[in-house]
C-alpha cells in the first residue's frame, strides 16, 4: 500500500510547528508517532498536503515530576507504562498505557496522539476500494451511516486506551495554538461526535497533559475488553480512580470508560455516588447502571452492543471492587 | 528419549530445516523478495460489486499514462481453469461478468506502485447488477440471476450417500440425537501474502516464480491459459512463507502476472495486499451440519445421518472435494455401520472457499465431537468411555471402502488421558473449571489425484556425483513444514551417509520431477516413500556398476559404500536413479459417486484434552492446557511433527475461540489481521500445548511414517467446547465460541431452571 | 513528488540515498537498500512481520516515514548474523523449531533481541510479552519460547566457560 503525497515538515520547535499549522491550515495534519495515522492514510481516510512531524521537538517529550505530573504529549505510551513513578503516583494510568496494542506499537505511539485517536468503525477503518463498494459513509465521502442508518450522526468510537484513566485522575490538557496557549479539564476535550471528535482546531497542538497531585496516590484499576489478548483496540475499557479514606470509606473517586461512546467519558453521578460510600453490591449496582445509562455502543466493531453494555458493567464492578480492594 | 530411533542413523533424531539458518537471518528468499533487471510492479483492479454484468471496460486512459506498459482484461485470456477437472468454471479476470465483491476486472503492469495504483484508477468499469446471494440457504432457492448459468439454484455439488441400512438401526436405536451445527467460515491467514513474479523469456517460454504449494498445477493453469505448450512453462518456487491449503490451488494473481508478462515482455511482479488475500480466500467454507446419531443402550454407534450445507463462494474451487471429506471421513474414525449422508455445496456471490488445514473434516468434526459428548452425558457414560466403546478395528475397511490399517487412536486416547489426570479429575473440578476431550484423524494423500491417472504422485530422481554428494531432484514443495529436510533424511538413511552429503534441488517444473503439491498431507508418505525407493534404488545401481566393473576387470567386489561409489563413479562417470509412488489399488476406495475422495494409503489420528476455565459473570474463556497425542506412523523429525501437530492445535484454538469472516449485508467486515485474530503469543487461544507422538509405524508409509500437520486440528475445537460444557454447563454448538454466545447460553439456562 | 537527500543510519552503517517523505522505512529497507530480511505480512501495522530495532526499541518499520528516522541508529534481522556465525537467539530458533515457513521469524527475532538485551533470563511469560505484537501462524509459539529458552541456556554456558577461561 503506498502512501498518499505529502510534504513532511519537520520545525525544530513549538513556534514554528504553531507557524506552519498556521499557514497551511486545513490542508495539514499533525504526525505523532503515526501508528493511528500511517494505517489511516495508507487507507486515504485523509490526504493532506502537508505532515507535520513532531519527533524533533524535543521538549514535547517527556515525564516531569512536581506539582502532580506533567508529560509531555510526544512521551510514548511504553515509557509511561514502564515508568515506575507513573506506576507508583497513578497506577491506573500505568495500567491503561500497558493495555495498548502492543509492545513494537507501544515502542512508537504517543500519549498525545492516545487522546487525539481518530474514532474506529468497521465500515470507516477500510480501504478505498472497500469504502467504495459499500458506497462510503458519513464519516467520509459518503451521505448515509451504516450502523444508524437514517441519522445524521457518526457513531464511530473512540478507542483509546488513556484517556478514561486520565479523566478518572482529573487530567488536564494543554494546547498551544497562535493565540495563546490553554489548558482545559481533558473532559472538556471530547466532541461525543464520531466526526469531529475532539475540540482542537486545526492550527493547535496538543502538548502536554498535567495530571493534578491531588490525584497522585489514588488507588487505580483499568480493565480491558478485547477479543484477543494483544494488539486490538478495546471494545470497551472502564478506569477507576479512588481515594479511600483508612477506615475503608471513599473520600472521592471517579469512574471513566472508553470504547464504548463516540467519546471517553467519565460517568456523570458516578463522583456523587462513591463520595462517602462504602463497598457494597449495592454501590457497585448503583455504579454499573450509571454507566448503563451513559453508553451507547453500536454495532461499530465484532462485538455486538449488547454485550458490550453487558460486559462494561461487569468491569465497572470489578474495576471498583479491585481498586478498594488493592 | 534415544537421540534417533533403535536401528537408524538418522530417521527420528530432530533436524533443523534445510535452510533454517537462512531463514532465522532473513536471507531466505521470498517471491516478493525477488526483483528482475526490468521487473514491472502488477496490479489488479477489483469489482466493488458482487455480481454484476460488465456492460464495458474502459481501459484507454490507463492505458496513456505514462510508466505503463500492459492493461488485461478477462476476455484477452479467456480460457477458463479450476482446480478440479469437473469445475472449469474461473477466469484470472472475470469475463463478462463479477461474481463478489474482489472479483477482478482488470490489471496493469506499471513502472512503480504508485503509477500502477493510478493507473487502477483510470479504468472506467460499467456494471449491470444482478440480484447477489449471500446466503447459501437462500441462494439454494435461486431462480434466476443465478452465479453460472449451468448450476441451477447455485447448487454446484450435491452428494447423496447412504451405507448400510440407517433407518433400520435408528428405529432399533435407544437414543436418537439430532442437532444442527454452525461454523463460520474462516482464512488460513498464512503470514507471507501471496506473490508472483512471472517473466517472459525471449525464446518464447515464461519462467513464473510464485509463492505456491502446487507448482504442477501452475504449470498446467498457465499452458492452458496462454495457450503455451506445458514445456514452455517454468514454475519454481522459493521460500514460502506458510500456505495452510491457501495456496493449493491457482491464485489469480499467478495467471495474472504471466498475461501482464507475456502481453509486455517483461517481468511482472504482483504482491497481493493483506486485503486482496482475504478477498481471494480459498478458506474454510461456513457450513451448516444436521447431524443425527442413533446409539445403542452402552453407547455403541448404530447409525448416523449427517446433512449439510456449505457456503463455498463464487466458485468451485475444491467444493466438491470438500463436501466430500466431510461426509466420507465421517467412517475413517470410528466404528460406523449404517451411515447417511447429504452434502450440499453452495454458490454464493462472495470470494471462493477451497482447501484449508484440515480440510473438510473439522466442522463436521467440532459437530461429531460435540454430539458424541451430549450423547454421553445423556446416557452417563464417560466421553473417553464413549469413544473407546466405538473405536474401529483395524486393519478393515469401513463401511464406505475407507481402508484402515495402521490406527494409533487408541494409544493417543490413553496418552491425553494419562497425561491429563484426566481418571482424577475429571468430574472433581471447581465449577467453572472443565476438561474435555475428543478426536480427529485425517488423510495422508488422496489415494486418487485430482486429475485422475495411473501415473506416480510422486517422482523423484536421485544422483551421485564426483564430489561425493547426493542431489534430490524432488518437486516437493516445501512450505514451511520442513518437507525438504525429511526428504534428505530419508535419503541419508538409506544409504547410510552423514546427511550434509546430501543435497536438494526442488519444487521447480523446469528441473524437477513431478509432484502434485504440497496438500492434503501427502507430501512425507508419498514424496518419501519415493525418495526412499530412489536412494534404494540408487544404493543398488552403485554396487551393481561397480560390481560389474570390478568383475570385468578382476578384482575383488567392493564392500563398503564408498569404495563402492568411487568404483561406480569410475566406471559410468555419475550414477542415476529414480523412485516413484502411487497408492496401492486396495487403497483407492469404493466406486459410488464421490467415493474418490477419502480414500487414502493411511490416516492419521489424534485426540486431545483440554482444560479451560469460563467466567460465568463475562462468558470469557481461558484456556488452560491442551494434551495432543497424535499418531504419525513414525516421527522422523520429532521436532517437525511437534512444530506440526502444536501449529496445527493453535489454528485449531483461533478457530475455537476467535476466529471468523465477519459478514455484513454482503459485506466482509474483517479483511485485515487486525479485525481477523489469529491467536497472538498473549491470548487465551495461545494456551501451554503439550505434544506426544504416538508411533503407530504405518505398513506402508517411509520407515513408517505418515500424516502429522493436519489431523490435530479438528479435535482442539470440539475438545474446547466440550470442556466448556463441562465446566459450565452449556453446549455452544455454534463456532466460534464467543463470550457473547457463552454467556447467552449461561442466561438461558438460568431462565430455563427458574 | 520530491525526493528528500536522507541519511539513514541502518546496522551500523550510514546510507545516503534520496527518497520520496511518503516512503516507509519498510519500503527503503526493502527496495531501495535490498535488505529484504525485513518482511511486510499486513502493512497496516497489526502482524509485526516488519519489525526493526530503531535504537535499542522494536518498532512496526511500515508505519515509520523512513526520512523521519535519520537520527536514529536502526538495526534490521541482517545485522544479526556476524560473518555469517549466527547468534545464540537465531541458532535456538534453527534447533527448537522456532521457525517453520520463517515469515514471522526476522521481526519475532528482532522483539527478542532487544528482549534479551534487557533481561537475560526472560520468564515465559516476559517471553510471551515481547512477542505478544508478532503474529505466528505456524508455531502456536511454543518452539519460539523453547527457543529463547535455548538461547538463554546457551549464553549462560558460554559466560560460564568464559569465566572458567579467565580463572584458568
Ligand atoms: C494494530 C494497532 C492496534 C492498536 N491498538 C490500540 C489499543 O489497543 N489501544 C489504543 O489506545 N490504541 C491502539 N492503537 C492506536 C495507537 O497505536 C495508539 O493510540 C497511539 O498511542 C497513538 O499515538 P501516535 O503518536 O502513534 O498517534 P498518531 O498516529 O501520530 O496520531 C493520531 C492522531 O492524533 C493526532 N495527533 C497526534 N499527536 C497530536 C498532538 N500532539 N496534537 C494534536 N494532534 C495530535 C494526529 O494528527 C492523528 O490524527 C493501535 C494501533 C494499531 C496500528
Ligand atoms: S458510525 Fe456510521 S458514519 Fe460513523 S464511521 Fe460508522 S458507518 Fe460511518
Ligand atoms: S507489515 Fe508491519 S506490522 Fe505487518
Ligand atoms: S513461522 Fe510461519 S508465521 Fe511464524
Amino acid at each position: 500500500m503506498t502512501l498518499p503525497e505529502f510534504t513532511l515538515l519537520r520545525p525544530r520547535n513549538l513556534p514554528e510547528a504553531i507557524d506552519s499549522l498556521d499557514r497551511h491550515r486545513g490542508d495539514i495534519q499533525v504526525i505523532a508517532g503515526g501508528t493511528d495515522l500511517v494505517p489511516s492514510l495508507k487507507q486515504r481516510l485523509f490526504a493532506p498536503r502537508y505532515l507535520l512531524d513532531l519527533k524533533p521537538i524535543r521538549d514535547l517529550r517527556g515525564i516531569r515530576n512536581g506539582h502532580g505530573l506533567t508529560i509531555g504529549a510526544m512521551t510514548t505510551v511504553g515509557a509511561i507504562a514502564d515508568s515506575p513513578l507513573v506506576a507508583e503516583k497513578f497506577p491506573v494510568l500505568a495500567a491503561a498505557a500497558a493495555a495498548i496494542a502492543s509492545p513494537v506499537l507501544r515502542t512508537t505511539g504517543t500519549l498525545g496522539g492516545n487522546l487525539c485517536l481518530d474514532t474506529r468503525c468497521l465500515w470507516y477503518n477500510q480501504s478505498p476500494f472497500w469504502r467504495a463498494s459499500c458506497g462510503f459513509c458519513l464519516k467520509k465521502d459518503g451521505k448515509v451511516c451504516h450502523v444508524a442508518p437514517g441519522g445524521e450522526k457518526c457513531w464511530a468510537v473512540f478507542s483509546g486506551d488513556t484517556a478514561p484513566a486520565l479523566l478518572a485522575l482529573g487530567a488536564e490538557i494543554e494546547i498551544a495554538s497562535p493565540r495563546a496557549s490553554r489548558r482545559l479539564p481533558l473532559a472538556d476535550f471530547y466532541t461525543g461526535d464520531g466526526m469531529a471528535r475532539i475540540k482542537l482546531a486545526g492550527d493547535e497542538i496538543l502538548t502536554r497533559v498535567h495530571l493534578p497531585e491531588s490525584s497522585a496516590g489514588l488507588r487505580g484499576a483499568y480493565f480491558k475488553y478485547r477479543l484477543r489478548g494483544s494488539i486490538d483496540y478495546p471494545l470497551a475499557g472502564v478506569a477507576v480512580a479512588l481515594d479511600l479514606a483508612p477506615d475503608g470509606t471513599c473520600r472521592r473517586g471517579a469512574l471513566a470508560v472508553t470504547a464504548l461512546n463516540p467519546k471517553p467519558q467519565l460517568i456523570p453521578g458516578a463522583e456523587a455516588a462513591l463520595r462517602g460510600s462504602r463497598l457494597s453490591d449495592d454501590l457497585l449496582d448503583r455504579l454499573a447502571e450509571l454507566t448503563n445509562r451513559a453508553i451507547k455502543p453500536l454495532s461499530t466493531s465484532a462485538s455486538t452492543p449488547d454485550y458490550r453494555r453487558h460486559i462494561a458493567r461487569v468491569f465497572v464492578r470489578r474495576a471498583v471492587r479491585q481498586a478498594w480492594q488493592a | 528419549m534415544p537421540e534417533t530411533a533403535p536401528g537408524f542413523a538418522v530417521i527420528g533424531k530432530s533436524a533443523p530445516m534445510l535452510d533454517g539458518k537462512a531463514r532465522v537471518s532473513g536471507l531466505a528468499v521470498y517471491t516478493a523478495d525477488m526483483t528482475l533487471p526490468g521487473m514491472l510492479y502488477g496490479k489488479v483492479l477489483h469489482s466493488t460489486v458482487p455480481h454484476a454484468r460488465i456492460v464495458r471496460i474502459d481501459t484507454s486512459r490507463a492505458g496513456a499514462l505514462p510508466g505503463v506498459h500492459a492493461v488485461v482484461v478477462g476476455n484477452e485470456f479467456p480460457n477458463r481453469y479450476g482446480i478440479l477437472p469437473i469445475g472449469h468454471d474461473e477466469a484470472a479476470i472475470a469475463v463478462d461478468k463479477v461474481r463478489y465483491i474482489g472479483d477482478n476486472v482488470a490489471a496493469v503492469a506499471a513502472d512503480t506502485e504508485a503509477i500502477a495504483d493510478e493507473a487502477l484508477r483510470l479504468v472506467q468499469v460499467e456494471y449491470a447488477p444482478l440480484r447477489a446471494w449471500f446466503d447459501a440457504e437462500e441462494s439454494m432457492r435461486a431462480e434466476r440471476d443465478l452465479i453460472h448459468d449451468d448450476r441451477p439454484h447455485n447448487i454446484e455439488k450435491h452428494y447423496s450417500h447412504n451405507f448400510g441400512d440407517v433407518d433400520t438401526a435408528f428405529a432399533r436405536a435407544h437414543l436418537v440425537r439430532e442437532d444442527r451445527f454452525r461454523c463460520p467460515a474462516v482464512t488460513h491467514a498464512a503470514m507471507e501474502p501471496h506473490a508472483t513474479l512471472a517473466a517472459m523469456q525471449i525464446d518464447g517460454g515464461i519462467t513464473v516464480w510464485s509463492s505456491t504449494q502446487v507448482p504442477y498445477y501452475l504449470q498446467r493453469t498457465i499452458a492452458n491459459v496462454l495457450e503455451m505448450p506445458e514445456s514452455a512453462v517454468r514454475v519454481i518456487k522459493p521460500a514460502v512463507g506458510g500456505g495452510f491449503g491457501g495456496k493449493s490451488e491457482v491464485c489469480p494473481l499467478e495467471v495474472i502476472a504471466a498475461m501482464l508478462s507475456k502481453k509486455c515482455g517483461r517481468p511482472v511482479r504482483i504482491t497481493y495486499s493483506r486485503e486482496e488475500v482475504f478477498f481471494t480466500h480459498r478458506g474454510r467454507p461456513s457450513q451448516i451440519v444436521d447431524l443425527k446419531t442413533g446409539v445403542d443402550r452402552d453407547g455403541k454407534i448404530l447409525a448416523v445421518a449427517a446433512a449439510t450445507i456449505q457456503d463455498g463462494g463464487a466458485f468451485c474451487g475444491y467444493g466438491p472435494v470438500t463436501v466430500l471429506y466431510s461426509g466420507n471421513l465421517l467412517a475413517g474414525i470410528y466404528q460406523i455401520e449404517n451411515l447417511r449422508y447429504d452434502g450440499f455445496r453452495v454458490l454464493t456471490n462472495k470470494p471462493s472457499c477451497g482447501a484449508m488445514r484440515g480440510h473438510g473434516t473439522v466442522n463436521m468434526r467440532f459437530a461429531f465431537e460435540s454430539q458424541l459428548d451430549m450423547i454421553a452425558s445423556q446416557l452417563g457414560i464417560d466421553p473417553v468411555e464413549m469413544r473407546r466403546r466405538n473405536l474401529l478395528k483395524p486393519p478393515c475397511f469401513t463401511v464406505n471402502n475407507l481402508r484402515v490399517t495402521s490406527y494409533g487412536f487408541p494409544e493417543c486416547i490413553d496418552r491425553v488421558v494419562e497425561a491429563s489426570g484426566w481418571r482424577e479429575r475429571k468430574g472433581k473440578m471447581p465449577r467453572g473449571r472443565g476438561l474435555g476431550v475428543a478426536g480427529s484423524h485425517y488423510v495422508t494423500g488422496a489415494a486418487n489425484p485430482i486429475n485422475r491417472s495411473d501415473m506416480p504422485h510422486s517422482s523423484v530422481t536421485l544422483k551421485a556425483d564426483r564430489d561425493g554428494a547426493f542431489t534430490i531432484y524432488s518437486g516437493a514443495s516445501d512450505i514451511g513444514q520442513g518437507c525438504d529436510v525429511m526428504q534428505v533424511m530419508i535419503v541419508a538413511e538409506v544409504l547410510g551417509v552423514d546427511p550434509s552429503r546430501v543435497r536438494l534441488v526442488a519444487a521447480d517444473t523446469g528441473t524437477t520431477p513431478v509432484d502434485l503439491g504440497s496438500y492434503s498431507s501427502r507430501v512425507t508418505f508419498m514424496c518419501g516413500n519415493a525418495a526412499k525407493r530412489a536412494a534404494e534404488e540408487l544404493k543398488k545401481e552403485i554396487y551393481r556398476v561397480s560390481a560389474e566393473a570390478q568383475k570385468a576387470s578382476g578384482k575383488p567386489i567392493p564392500q563398503n559404500f564408498d569404495e563402492a561409489l568411487r568404483l561406480a563413479l569410475e566406471a559410468s562417470g555419475v550414477i542415476v536413479a529414480h523412485g516413484h509412488y502411487a497408492p496401492p489399488e486396495a487403497a483407492r476406495g469404493g466406486h459410488f459417486k464421490g467415493a474418490g475422495v477419502g480414500p487414502s494409503p493411511s490416516y492419521s489420528y489424534s485426540a486431545q484434552v483440554a482444560e479451560v476455565v469460563v467466567d460465568e459473570e463475562t462468558g470469557e474463556v481461558r484456556i488452560e492446557k491442551i494434551w495432543a497425542a497424535h499418531d504419525c506412523g513414525r516421527a522422523l523429525n520429532p521436532v517437525a511433527v511437534e512444530g506440526q501437530v502444536i501449529g496445527s492445535v493453535s489454528m485449531g484454538l483461533g478457530q475455537a475461540l476467535q476466529e471468523e469472516m465477519i459478514w455484513r449485508n454482503g459485506f466482509l467486515m474483517n479483511p485485515g489481521l487486525l479485525e481477523y485474530r489469529s491467536p497472538a503469543s498473549c491470548d487465551a487461544a495461545s494456551p501451554d500445548i503439550e505434544s506426544f507422538i504416538v508411533e503407530s509405524i504405518d505398513p506402508e508409509g517411509p520407515f513408517g511414517a505418515k500424516e502429522a500437520s493436519e489431523g490435530s486440528l479438528a479435535a482442539s475445537i470440539p475438545a474446547v467446547a466440550n470442556a466448556i460444557y463441562d465446566a459450565v454447563g452449556v453446549r455452544i454448538m455454534e463456532l466460534p465460541l464467543t463470550p457473547e454466545k457463552i454467556l447467552r447460553a449461561l442466561k438461558q439456562k438460568k431462565k430455563a431452571a427458574a | 513528488m520530491r525526493k528528500e537527500l536522507v541519511d539513514l543510519s541502518i546496522n551500523g552503517r550510514r546510507h545516503e540515498l534520496a527518497v520520496e517523505p511518503n516512503r516507509t522505512l519498510l519500503d527503503v529497507l526493502r527496495e531501495d537498500l535490498r535488505l529484504t530480511g525485513t518482511k511486510c505480512g499486513c502493512d497496516d501495522s497489526s502482524c509485526g512481520a516488519c519489525t526493526v530495532v530503531v535504537d535499542g526499541q522494536p518498532m512496526l518499520s511500515c508505519l515509520l516515514l523512513a526520512v523521519s528516522y535519520q537520527d536514529s541508529q536502526i538495526q534490521t534481522i541482517e545485522s544479526l548474523a556476524t560473518q555469517g556465525e549466527l547468534g545464540a537467539l537465531q541458532r535456538g530458533f534453527v534447533q527448537e523449531g522456532g521457525s517453520q515457513c520463517g515469515f514471522c521469524t526476522p521481526g519475532m527475532v528482532m522483539s527478542l533481541h532487544t528482549l534479551l538485551e534487557s533481561t537475560a533470563d526472560p520468564t515465559e511469560e516476559e517471553v510471551r510479552a515481547a512477542i505478544s505484537g508478532n503474529i505466528c501462524r505456524c508455531t502456536g509459539y511454543m518452539q519460539i519460547c523453547r527457543a529463547v529458552r535455548h538461547a538463554v541456556a546457551e549464553i549462560r554456558e558460554e559466560e560460564i566457560r568464559e569465566k572458567e577461561r579467565l580463572h584458568a
